[in-house]
């Protein structure tokens, strides 16, 4: 009975229909530009613009800072509650939920409460310390999934083997951790980071409360002064959102799949 | 979970650290542990306690302090301002309304896809575009649904070009109630899927067969199988969905600019310009906020948790 | 010498009696430059690219004078909005604390009031008429222009041509301020001048018919509870603006042709408004501040903001050294509008923002629903 019933034909046809016709009305409206013409000017003047490769370069060295910034909190932890620490476990993944909790306003909000002028860490003072803080608050809000995504694929790989046998070969816990845990959890590893990529280069809030000259200020910015450049920008962040997702869908299929599970 | 390998493994691997022989007492759980295993987690847990702790125990003390530093519950009376109980009442009306539309269409389409005998392949795309749609929030999609459905947006147009009628004129604005809550339906439906397909997946095609073989029609089946077993997990993600939604501000934002009276862009408005003069009220304004998504997260989890017992 | 004589004489463009400025160099640009140099940084806030003409401005200054990087804050806010920068940053030097705003005049007594500001005479000081400025130097005139009306033409057939004409049923859902009007200069403008349309005296007077104009004006249906800007003109969401001629100018040239707009100043009622300048008194880069307010009065700095369809303070100053390129003077508006401007005194415009600011959401209280 592949044929599929009716009812099920008929909410998939409508779910389609609300889910693709913004995104056709989007690209269309981009396409807009210029009277009875279809035209790509509208992203010719959003890429050439020097603001948008500004905005766009400085919000992806934030993401990669994040990103590396995340691995290094993440990595050490998952790997020893993994390995010796089993009881810390539920305070772990406590904390992976809080960013789920916490909406994102609020936490800038305390950012800037806490680490302004008058503080022990005055971080929003000078320019570097308000990109530190930046990228801090985006490790933050990256660290579920980025928690998740290395905690399965230490998962997946035996742990206690591999680092058993690291140590009669006489190696230390750092040696350990960076040649031998790590490339096996490359994949796992780098969905996080793809997944933090796309949280990063479209947030808004907390970039433009702290100030930062980022990729989604810029693009409400712009929603605000251009009529068709928002829609092309709309479709430059939805294909990278898109091509960070297939990546992360991609590399699932290298990820390892010993048969020694752990659990 | 697998406390008999750790636990075997941790004999193994650390025979010298026994020494601190602490095999009974309060720290029994912790015999074994060197301290370089508490420096690989340390760095996390300062993390977390400097930068997601601390900073919401701030905000969250701070609306209980007043002008003069003193201790007061002041903040919090004044939350009662119309302007403010306004804003509070537009969000939760715009969260509950996009949670209940995400949970009714999300779950119908997970519904179809999984149970509805549609091609696999459909299933696989469906999740995926899920994965990305659910990340989809923010202002691009602002941008898109300006495009579709504001003045001068596709639908717009086609419904007025080949249907001779105009939403606009017949009272619909992108710019309202119905309009947000219709956009942040494009988010939330993926989120609903993405969760509540692992637990129809749960219903196992064997309860299926039992209750044929009883008798029973496909209607019945819902009726008294079906659905209470997802009940708990429908509420529950009911829960998180109207989180998700209160939480969002960006979204609004680029719709509206701040004419939005939503209870995170008055915070916005708020932490940019000090607008309330009251920096105790701006914390109690996040109060608020934090009290409602944590009650709504917390509700999820535990729900979660219970619910998961029959997916076993 | 009120402001409406002055006008008159430019426009005519007779030299303007005993404005030969004796210009004696009281403040040592070099000096300032290289202070500024090590200070490394400007913070400006609230200006927006296409106001004026900023952002050619902005790239200008930071050709001239190299190694001062301009930090450019919310280029959306308000007026208001720099002032509470100005609070809620007291004692922050870092990049989040606006060394300078350009404000609505009568956010100029209340700032120097609150000891939010600090003197500085630029050198051009004496060229910049009396009423336009602070006796002790704290906030100083910088450009002026009229309200206007900015209409899509795509969407309207027939654009208003006076505050009245935005009553009509024609017009329903389609008319938005430039701003917010409890804290935006350009959007209390808009609602003091609506007033002034009705007839009342500038002022409180002003003011109360302006709140009771737009209450009206949503009652009817026709008023959008959004903050109009190029983008929403162009998408249909608010079709009429009203907003400073200069910035409907610049947003009908961004458009291309694509919407078709129009610029239209309502004869009922044609109200001027002056923006002024000054130097917060906690600016972190008080030297860069000083170079920056130097370069803006200079020749070069008035003439761009010229070529942003502002006619900077000095105008008259420098068309009598006929200073001004015919092709600038060309794309202005027309000079016998600016004849018939009203320009509210200080005391007007504070009465009529004290009245409107406060009185906006009791009375209309339009919101996005």
């Amino acid at each position: 009975m592949r044929r599929g019933k009716l009812w099920a034909w008929i909410v998939f046809a409508l779910g389609t229909l609300y889910f693709l016709l913004p995104l056709i009305a989007t690209v269309q409206f981009s396409l807009s530009i210029r009277r009875d013409a279809i035209t790509l000017d509208a992203y010719t003047n959003v890429i050439q613009s020097p603001v948008f490769q500004q905005t766009f370069g400085y919000s992806i060295i934030i993401a990669v800072a994040a990103i590396v910034v995340g691995l290094l909190l993440v990595v050490p932890a998952a790997y020893f509650v993994r390995l010796r620490a089993p009881q810390l476990r539920p305070i772990i993944e406590f904390v992976t939920l809080l960013p789920l909790i916490i909406p994102p306003i609020i936490l800038v909000f305390g950012y800037i409460r806490m680490y302004n002028s008058s503080s022990v860490l005055p971080l929003t003072n000078t320019s570097v310390g308000t990109n530190v803080l930046l990228t801090l608050a985006y490790v933050a809000l990256a660290l579920p999934y980025m928690y998740r995504a290395v905690d399965t694929g230490l998962r997946t790989i035996d742990v206690q083997t591999l680092t058993e046998a690291a140590n009669i070969l006489g190696a230390n816990t750092l040696t350990i951790l960076l040649r031998v845990i790590f490339p096996n959890i490359i994949v796992a590893v780098l969905s996080g980071a793809f997944l933090t990529l796309a949280i990063v280069i479209g947030e808004f809030t907390i970039a433009s409360l702290l100030n930062r000259p980022a990729f989604g200020v810029y693009m409400q910015n712009v929603g605000a002064n251009r009529a068709f450049e928002p829609a092309a920008l709309a479709v430059i962040s939805f294909v990278i959102t898109w091509g960070a997702m297939g990546m992360i869908q991609l590399l699932a299929r290298f990820a390892p799949r010993t048969a020694a599970l752990t659990d | 979970m697998s406390n008999n390998t750790d636990s075997v493994v941790t004999n193994i691997a650390a025979p010298a650290s026994a020494g601190v022989a602490l095999s009974r007492g309060p720290f029994a759980a912790f015999r074994g542990m060197r301290w370089g295993d508490y420096l690989g987690v340390a760095p996390f847990l300062l993390f977390a306690v400097l930068f997601l702790i601390v900073p919401t125990l701030y905000l969250v003390l701070g609306a209980f302090i007043g002008r003069d530093g003193a201790f007061t519950l002041q903040n919090i009376v004044d939350l009662g301002t119309p302007q403010i109980l306004n804003s509070f009442w537009i969000s939760l009306r715009v969260s509950a309304a996009s949670a209940l539309l995400g949970c009714i269409f999300g779950l119908l389409i997970a519904l179809a896809i999984i149970r509805g005998k549609l091609p696999s392949a459909i299933r696989s795309t469906v999740m995926t575009f899920s994965g990305v749609a659910s990340n989809f929030a923010g202002i691009p999609l602002a941008f898109a649904f300006l495009s579709t459905l504001g003045r001068l947006g596709l639908v717009t147009a086609f419904l007025k070009l080949y249907f001779g009628f105009d939403i606009y004129r017949a009272g619909f604005n992108l710019l309202s109630f119905w309009g947000l809550t219709l956009t942040y339906c494009y988010f939330q439906i993926p989120l609903m899927i993405l969760i509540i397909a692992p637990a129809i997946d749960g219903l196992r095609k064997e309860w299926n067969e039992a209750a044929a073989t009883l008798g029973a029609s496909p209607f019945q089946f819902w009726r008294y199988i079906g659905m209470p077993v997802l009940w708990p997990n429908l509420l529950g993600t009911l829960s998180l969905l109207f989180a998700n939604a209160f939480g969002a501000i960006a979204t609004a934002y680029a719709l509206t600019g701040s004419s939005l009276n939503i209870v995170p862009i008055l915070l916005y408005a708020q932490i940019r310009g000090d607008v309330l003069n009251n920096p105790g009220l701006g914390a109690a304004l996040a109060l608020g906020m934090i009290v409602i998504t944590a009650v709504a997260n917390v509700v999820y989890l535990v729900i979660r948790t219970r619910a998961e017992r029959w997916l076993k | 010498m009120n402001m409406k004589s002055i006008l008159a004489a430019s426009v005519s463009a007779i030299a303007l009696v005993g404005v030969a400025a004796p210009s004696y160099a009281a403040n040592d640009i070099d000096a300032l430059y290289k202070a500024a140099q090590g200070e490394g940084q400007l913070t400006v806030i609230a200006l927006p690219h296409d106001w004026c003409g900023y952002g050619a401005v902005i790239d200008a200054f930071k050709k001239k004078y190299a190694g001062i990087t301009v930090n450019e804050l919310n280029p959306d806010a308000g007026s208001g909005d720099e002032i509470e920068a100005i609070k809620a940053n007291q004692g922050n030097t870092g990049p989040q604390a606006p060394d300078v705003i350009d404000v609505g005049l009568s956010f100029g007594p209340s700032s120097k009031d609150a000891k939010l500001i600090q003197p500085y005479k630029v050198n051009t000081w004496d060229s910049i008429p009396d009423t336009a400025k602070d006796a002790d130097g704290y906030w100083y005139g910088d450009y002026y222009g009229v309200l206007a009306f900015i209409v899509n033409d795509d969407l309207v057939k027939n654009a208003p041509k006076t505050w009245a004409d935005l009553m009509k049923p024609e017009y329903a859902n389609q008319f938005a301020l430039a701003g917010d009007p409890r804290a935006a200069n350009q959007a209390i403008s808009a609602v003091h001048a609506a007033g002034m349309s009705t007839g009342a005296k500038p002022g409180a007077d002003a003011g109360a018919a302006g709140l009771k104009f737009f209450a009206d004006l949503n009652k009817a249906g026709n008023f959008v509870p959004v903050i109009g800007k190029a983008a929403p003109v162009a998408q249909g969401t608010t079709p009429i603006v009203a907003a400073w001629d200069y910035n409907a100018l610049a947003w009908k040239d961004g458009f291309a042709g694509n919407p078709k707009a129009e610029v239209v100043v309502p004869s009922d009622g044609v109200y001027a408004g002056v923006y002024i300048q000054a130097i917060s008194a906690y600016a972190p880069h008080p030297n860069a501040a000083k170079l920056w307010m130097e370069y803006l009065y200079s020749d070069e700095g008035q003439l761009g903001w010229l070529a942003g369809y502002c006619h900077p303070i000095r105008f008259n100053d420098l068309a009598s050294k006929n200073a001004i390129p015919a092709e600038l003077l060309a794309k202005l508006p027309d000079p016998a509008l600016y004849a018939k401007a009203v320009f509210p005194t200080l005391d007007e415009q504070a009465a009529a923002k004290d009245a409107i600011t406060k009185g906006w959401d009791s009375t209309v209280g339009a919101n996005v629903q």
